[in-house]
């Protein structure tokens, strides 16, 4: 594959991949590192609040970052025989779907 | 500082913004050629040449939000729920969602953008509209809470 299309397999593949993880990351509190706002510490995995609240939102964005750019380096190392499925609309409406997802998800916020 | 940064954040999302809707508007309504009036000058602009500022706009905006978020996590999201106003602080919610995906979806962004082939223009449309969407909403959310309770307020 040119770097060109090994690009495009990466940049598809981390737009489809990282959004659908950081959505199961948010529900599931899957956060890699979380933020002690009033210590100004962070820890490893999502940890109870101590002293103030934990933030996840670092967490869940590293937990997603780790994957799609994961499955997109490893996408562009396939051969282009198997990665010819994948088509340019993904890089979009997967976002899309996520997007409208949390607006779902978050809907108790506005229907109080 | 806390004040500082924000009037800055707020600066660089109105640069953003202005980028983000003009590329959009030529991307997604472009105008028919020479522009005569306003609303054509404005979709006629040529969106190839936004697509490195939106990126760099994007992440910095992006960067000092998450930088000051901590400070709106202690300070003034407390505030906002005590006033119980819940569609307010859901709209927060969704806005750093929506800043997450967005980050998400630069990489295509840019491809799409650099590789201006006609079989490609429905992506990228789409995905310069998606980005266009999370900006607009990122940018009157965080103008709501900032008239609710800015920060130093």
């Amino acid at each position: 594959m040119s770097t060109s299309r090994r690009f495009e397999v990466f940049a598809i593949v981390f737009a489809t991949v990282a959004p659908l993880v950081y959505v199961i990351a948010v529900e599931n509190n899957y956060a890699l590192i979380t933020y002690h706002p009033i210590t100004y510490s962070f820890g490893f995995g999502a940890q109870q609040p101590g002293e103030g609240p934990a933030m996840y939102w670092f967490g869940w964005m590293a937990t997603a970052a780790l994957a799609g750019g994961g499955a997109g380096l490893v996408a562009g190392l396939l051969p282009a025989a198997l990665t010819r499925f994948l088509r340019p609309a993904l890089a979009w409406l997967v976002p899309l779907g996520v997007l409208v997802a949390f607006v779902i998800l978050l809907r108790d916020y506005f229907l109080r | 500082m806390w004040t500082a940064l924000l009037i800055i954040h707020g600066l660089l999302a109105v640069a953003l913004l202005g980028a983000i809707t003009h590329q959009a508007c030529s991307a997604c309504l472009p105008a028919r050629k020479p522009a005569a009036s306003f609303q054509q000058r404005f979709r006629a602009v040529p969106g190839g040449g936004y697509v490195d500022a939106i990126i760099f706009l994007y992440i910095l905006t992006f960067l000092l939000g998450a930088f000051i978020y901590p400070e709106y996590r202690v300070s003034i999201r407390v505030v906002v729920e005590q006033m119980e106003a819940w569609a307010e602080n859901g709209a927060f919610e969704i806005k750093e969602h929506f800043a997450a995906v967005g980050m998400a979806m630069l990489p295509a962004y840019r491809f799409f953008w650099r590789q201006p082939s006609a079989e490609n223009q429905r992506t990228r449309n789409a995905l310069t509209a998606l980005l266009a969407v999370i900006v607009w909403w990122n940018f009157l959310t965080g103008h709501i809470i900032n008239n609710i309770r800015g920060f130093g307020a």
